[in-house]
């Protein structure tokens, strides 16, 4: 279009030039484009040249309502566009604000987390099993106290929970899994969503525990299996990789019941299988070696036995 | 080490003494009784497992359909919006007001069919939770709805302003879909895309004033974005929207310096070829 503009342009130059080149010059000088005040006194000796169509015989007032009084509109408009800008500026800093508050927890969750699981981590090591939970039950407490001023702080935003999800998800996530491995190791079943939400002093209502990130954590609790079982047969508990297998193999069977997305928990669903075969690769290897006979023989027995 | 020879002592003793067998079987028959109150156990645990799972796979069911209606829609918004950006586009000199009423009923007609869809499907709940879903539908509407109120009356809609037409659809039971600040920003910044097509055309149709107005327009929201693009919450998306919008600014700024330079060269012609050339307005003068 520009192109078009100015080829006319050069075209009108030329022809302009001459048979008046006053004309041209003085036209030059007398059309300020951007003056804005285009006044119909604006006169071209080239315009008498031209048929009046019809249709516009205002052509001026449908250019000055096309830019809404130019005077008035840039005051007022402007003004209250300004307003409107200063006013998202200041909504924007709240909830930078209320973010910054929002991070400072997830940080002590983060933290708390940490030592929870490595405290959890000792059970590769062989330490008494009752042990490790009753130190990582601890700092339960502090994490349901965490979770009690995220829950204070969206209080004051209702309804933006989802908002700011983000910032405490992938911890969450972490939170899960670490409560789901403690939970399996005491009871050898799974911890469900109502359960975690109990330890974690949430109630769905207000600040609750997203499905979702529920089931990415169990998932994560389930990538820790396998090494779990290696270090338990290492250390002489044969019947570890039988129990995690059949806990596995239904946990897997669950999780295939859900009809999930193409999302990351997909992705983190479809690893799970990984670590089920790999579990069944020491049940295997402890099996074939005739570690433990048949299945439904708990391996603690078979070791009595043969002593 | 240790372990691990024991582990072979016994592999070797199992296989060299199958005696101790019945001594196994014996003990299978003595824990027989508890053997069948741990299986029983876990088969409540599998299936309270299989119970938690349905309702989650209910959960999930219920949520992705919700989601992918609510794409729809936003599909459907963004569709029928840029509809109404086209038909803005249309208007030239003369025909300025019949273009601006239709596109002004198409934006009707946008909110009263696919926008009241989308808050029937959120029915006041999960407007954050779904922003994604419904967002670039959101973006697209806002960006109609401001380049016709600015076609229209040269003013920036604000969000209140486009807030306040969507109250009446919903119902009043429930809390009314609202327009986040970001959705807003997102759409605001594509708007400046159209206006600099806008503001050329109306260059090539001689109405100069009016791209400078665009000009002086675009330049202020660029100016404002400027300050609040680092506040928002997921920058990056609008950090490469305002290096486009700066793109659309010095588009303008161009093609009017080049009016300004070259102008009275070729208004002329424009009246000559032109039918409306708004210089027939000096007509009075014959």
């Amino acid at each position: 279009m520009m192109s078009s503009a100015f080829r006319n342009a050069h075209l009108t130059a030329s022809r302009l030039i001459n048979p008046k080149p006053f004309s041209s010059s003085s036209i030059l000088h007398f059309l300020p484009l951007c003056s804005g005040d285009a006044s119909p006194r604006r006169s071209n000796p080239l315009r008498h040249r031209n048929s009046v169509s019809p249709s516009s015989s205002f052509p001026f007032c449908s250019i000055s309502s096309f830019c809404i009084p130019m005077a008035g509109g840039d005051g007022q408009g402007s003004h209250s566009l300004e307003k409107q800008f200063d006013s998202f500026r200041v909504q924007l800093e709240e909830s930078a604000a209320l973010r910054e508050q929002i991070r400072a927890v997830v940080m002590e969750i983060e933290s708390a987390t940490r030592l929870i699981q490595a405290n959890l981590l000792l059970v590769h090591q062989s330490r008494p099993i009752p042990e490790v939970i009753e130190k990582s039950k601890e700092k339960i407490n502090d994490l349901k106290k965490f979770y009690g001023r995220l829950a204070e702080i969206l209080r004051e935003c209702p309804g933006q929970y989802y908002r700011y999800h983000g910032d405490w998800r992938s911890e969450t996530q972490a939170v899960v899994s670490q409560l789901a491995f403690m939970h399996w190791l005491e009871t050898g079943t799974l911890l469900v969503h109502t359960e975690a939400e109990e330890k974690l002093g949430l109630n769905s209502l207000e600040f609750g525990l997203e499905t979702e990130d529920y089931l990415t954590g169990i998932c994560f609790m389930s990538n820790d299996l396998p090494r779990y079982v290696v270090n338990r047969v290492t250390a002489g508990d044969y019947d570890c990789p039988r129990k995690v297998m059949n806990f596995l193999t239904d946990l897997h069977a669950a999780f295939r019941m859900l009809n999930l997305r193409n999302d990351f928990l997909r992705k983190k669903f479809d690893s799970m299988k990984y670590d089920l075969r790999r579990v069944e690769e020491v049940y295997y290897d402890v099996k074939i070696r005739g570690l433990i006979s048949g299945g439904d023989i708990p391996g603690v027995q078979v070791t009595q036995g043969q002593s | 080490m240790l372990s691990c020879s024991s582990v072979f002592q016994r592999v070797a003793f199992m296989l060299m003494a199958p005696k101790l067998k019945p001594q196994r079987l014996h003990q299978i028959a003595e824990t027989g009784a508890e053997q069948l109150v741990k299986k029983a156990r876990t088969m409540t645990a599998e299936s309270s497992m299989k119970d938690a799972f349905s309702t989650y796979a209910d959960y999930l069911n219920n949520f992705n359909e919700k989601r992918e209606r609510v794409v729809k829609a936003s599909r459907d918004i963004t569709m029928n919006s840029k509809k109404v950006i086209f038909q803005v586009h249309r208007l030239s000199k003369d025909n300025k007001e019949e273009v601006l009423e239709k596109a002004g009923k198409d934006l009707e007609a946008v909110r009263d069919q696919h926008f009241a869809r989308l808050m029937r499907e959120l029915q006041g709940t999960d407007f954050w939770k779904l922003r994604r879903a419904y967002s670039p539908g959101v973006q697209e509407y806002v960006e109609a709805a401001t380049f016709y109120k600015f076609c229209l009356s040269g003013t920036l809609c604000t969000l209140d302003d486009i807030n306040a037409t969507l109250v009446p659809l919903s119902d009043p039971s429930l809390e009314p879909l609202q327009i986040n600040i970001l959705d807003y920003i997102l759409g605001l910044a594509d708007l400046t895309g159209e206006l600099m097509r806008m503001a050329i055309g109306r260059i090539s149709d001689g109405e100069i004033e009016f791209a400078q107005r665009i000009c002086q327009f675009v330049r202020q929201i660029h100016r404002e974005l400027m300050l609040v693009v680092p506040k928002m919450d997921d920058s990056y998306d609008m950090k490469s929207k305002m290096e486009v919008m700066l793109q659309s600014v010095i588009k303008i700024e161009n093609a009017c310096f080049s009016v300004h330079v070259r102008g009275s060269e070729y208004i002329p012609l424009l009246g000559d070829d032109a039918p409306t050339s708004y210089l027939l307005g000096a007509a009075d003068v014959e």
